[in-house]
């Protein structure tokens, strides 16, 4: 008995990441079918035809579902069925990791609202939205030029290819009927619940990871440098695919729930990268390489932007970084000038 | 205390020569002088290692002069190996930048290599009067507190005793109270900050030093350096990079940072005993 409840618990979690994986691609190839009927609207209602609208409508579409890859996925879907440039799905891919950081603030602010503490309730929202806002500040403009002149042009993964093959003609007699039956906007609708209910169930999927006993245990106590807590914020969030996963696998080291800011600045530059290995496999998956090339653009601009940070210019940035902190969450008027902002930006860049 | 003094007659370690002289009057068992003998300056060398030697022996100090050419960083730290020193005492040029870069740092590799406690002689070198005491709140302070309790004693300095608390609250539950408070409600509060700070301080009371406690937020590196300037002391003093194995590759050399940021003389105390330590710098 007991035996049969250990193989039922062995096989659990690879099971559910094999069911994700699978409802993932199903939710791209919806993305993909349902995207095209969808131009029009994107065009003409909601008016994205640059690469600023396209930036916004990511954010805000983030900001609504309260979460960042699914937008980012269905950027790269959007572009692989016409309905958007690589320049605008880049910077959709772009709005959608700076509007993620709002469900992290949300949840502080409901937090608040219920009585918590505003700085401890707000603080990991803050510090995410302000790390990912100042990478893009440059990384935009890099990426911008790099897509331009098409030095990352004809990326592949190749392992991947011939797995999504495999995929979606496996998939191909599910969508056929779905595409005959449902409205190109009903598909895409469709296709961002499947891909949320597929990231919940990767979430389910992994492994528990414990670094009290591991080298990194010291982390709430101690500084460790810069560039080792950059790779480890890399390297767990490669795993995890969620920043707010991985900041949540450092918390139960401190039994205060304290961490050094040290430590967590670049632990999350580190996350910001990683994150989106998720729409590069989305990307990989639509088996259209102009997707791979925007995805990949995007990771190499936050990795090279985040590499000069953290090698040539970290004190000053850690100290900026730092000092914002502390002034959004000193005072309720500062955070609502905050709060202000990050919703005015993304309208403004729609209006552009 | 066994004192090592160096000097190579440059104007920094002349300087250093000088406090080093005064320290070792105050606080110093016996006192060897490492005088680097450089070809054009042998004969300035001899006359200030035998003018800093009589001013020791006159205050019934034994002093050994030892003549060495070669590398001062090498040659200091090879001398550290060979006695067992209580402190090394060199002066620094403050070089920084890409200067230092390209040059290196004498401090830097001896505060490295050298198993002993180092004071760095900088900046605006005054007589020893108030001490601030960087503590991690972690297993190396109390030794540090203790080696710089008794130096302060001897000196009849001040102590100042400084927690940067630098932390974030992350958890939803965080109660953030402890990231705000100043010394005194930290050791109110009996919070393990507050706790450590307390037995540090009753530590110090213990050796006849007159104490206080000082907790600053924000960056460590920062707030160290900020309460050094601010508060006016004539020593930072901070436990060196002890950190055995893979740990001293993972956690940042802090007491190295301070030691190149400050302007004024800095002492890193070094926890003699190598055991498996988890501790990386002492602020």
């Amino acid at each position: 008995m007991r035996s049969q409840q250990g193989k039922q618990v062995r096989w659990k979690k690879p099971g559910l990441g094999l069911s994700g994986l699978l409802l993932f691609a199903l939710s791209l190839e919806l993305m993909k079918q349902g995207a095209g009927g969808l131009a029009p609207l994107l065009r003409g209602h909601l008016a994205v035809t640059n690469a600023a609208d396209s930036m916004g409508f990511g954010w805000l579409m983030a900001y609504l579902i309260l979460s960042g890859s699914p937008v980012a996925a269905a950027g790269v879907a959007l572009l692989s069925a016409g309905a958007l440039s690589p320049l605008q799905a880049f910077t959709m891919v772009a709005g959608s990791r700076l509007g993620a950081c709002l469900i992290v603030l949300l949840v502080g602010f409901i937090y608040t609202l219920r009585g918590h503490e505003r700085r401890t309730a707000l603080t990991a929202g803050v510090l995410s939205l302000l790390l990912t806002g100042s990478v893009q500040l440059v990384a935009l403009p890099m990426g911008v030029l790099i897509l331009s002149r098409g030095w990352l042009d004809g990326l592949s993964i190749p392992g991947l290819d011939g797995l999504a093959a495999g995929v979606n003609r496996g998939l191909e007699p599910l969508i056929g009927p779905l595409a005959a039956f449902l409205p190109g906007w009903a598909l895409f609708v469709a296709g961002v619940g499947l891909v949320m209910l597929s990231f919940r169930l990767f979430g389910r999927s992994l492994p528990q990871m414990r670094l009290e006993r591991t080298d990194f245990g010291q982390v709430p106590r101690l500084v460790y440098r810069p560039e080792v807590m950059f790779l480890m914020g890399l390297a767990i969030t490669l795993v995890t695919m969620s920043v707010s996963i991985s900041v949540g696998i450092l918390v139960p080291l401190s039994a205060r729930g304290y961490m050094r800011r040290e430590n967590i600045i670049p632990y999350i530059l580190g996350a910001n990268i990683s994150t989106l290995a998720d729409t590069l496999v989305a990307a990989a998956l639509l088996r259209d390489p102009r997707a791979v090339t925007v995805v990949a653009t995007h990771m190499v601009c936050a990795a090279i932007v985040s590499l000069l940070v953290i090698l040539l210019a970290y004190r000053p940035y850690e100290r900026a970084i730092s000092d914002a902190l502390t002034w959004i969450t000193r005072r309720r008027r500062n955070f609502a000038f905050f709060l202000g902002v990050i919703f005015v930006i993304p309208v403004v860049l729609i209006l552009l | 205390m066994k004192i090592l003094l160096c000097t190579n007659g440059s104007s920094h370690t002349v300087q250093a020569l000088d406090l080093g002289t005064r320290v070792a009057r105050a606080a110093a068992s016996s006192v060897d002088i490492l005088a680097m003998v450089e070809r054009d300056r042998e004969e300035e060398v001899h006359r200030l290692a035998e003018a800093a030697a009589g001013d020791l022996k006159a205050a019934g100090i034994p002093v050994t002069i030892l003549r060495r050419t070669g590398r001062m960083a090498e040659e200091v730290v090879r001398q550290a190996q060979a006695a067992p020193y209580d402190l090394v005492i060199i002066g620094s040029r403050g070089r920084r930048g890409v200067v230092r870069l390209l040059l290196g740092s004498v401090a830097l590799h001896v505060t490295k290599h050298a198993p002993a406690s180092v004071l760095v002689v900088k900046g605006h070198a005054r007589d020893l009067r108030q001490f601030v005491v960087c503590s991690s709140a972690g297993p190396v302070s109390e030794h540090t507190v203790r080696f710089a309790g008794r130096l302060a004693r001897a000196l009849g300095a001040s102590v100042t005793l400084l927690h940067v608390m630098s932390q974030l609250p992350l958890a939803k539950d965080a109660v953030p109270d402890d990231l705000e408070a100043s010394a005194e409600e930290l050791i109110q509060r009996g919070s393990r900050e507050g706790v450590h700070l307390s037995q540090m301080l009753d530590l110090l009371a213990m050796e006849g030093v007159a104490t206080r406690a000082v907790a600053r937020h924000g960056l460590v590196r920062d707030e160290i350096i900020a309460e050094a300037q601010e508060g006016r002391y004539d020593l930072v003093v901070t436990g060196a990079h002890v950190t055995p194995g893979l740990n001293a590759r993972l956690v940042d050399n802090l007491s190295a940072d301070i030691l190149l940021a400050a302007n004024r003389p800095v002492l890193m105390v070094r926890w003699r005993e190598r055991r498996a330590l988890n501790a990386g710098g002492d602020c």
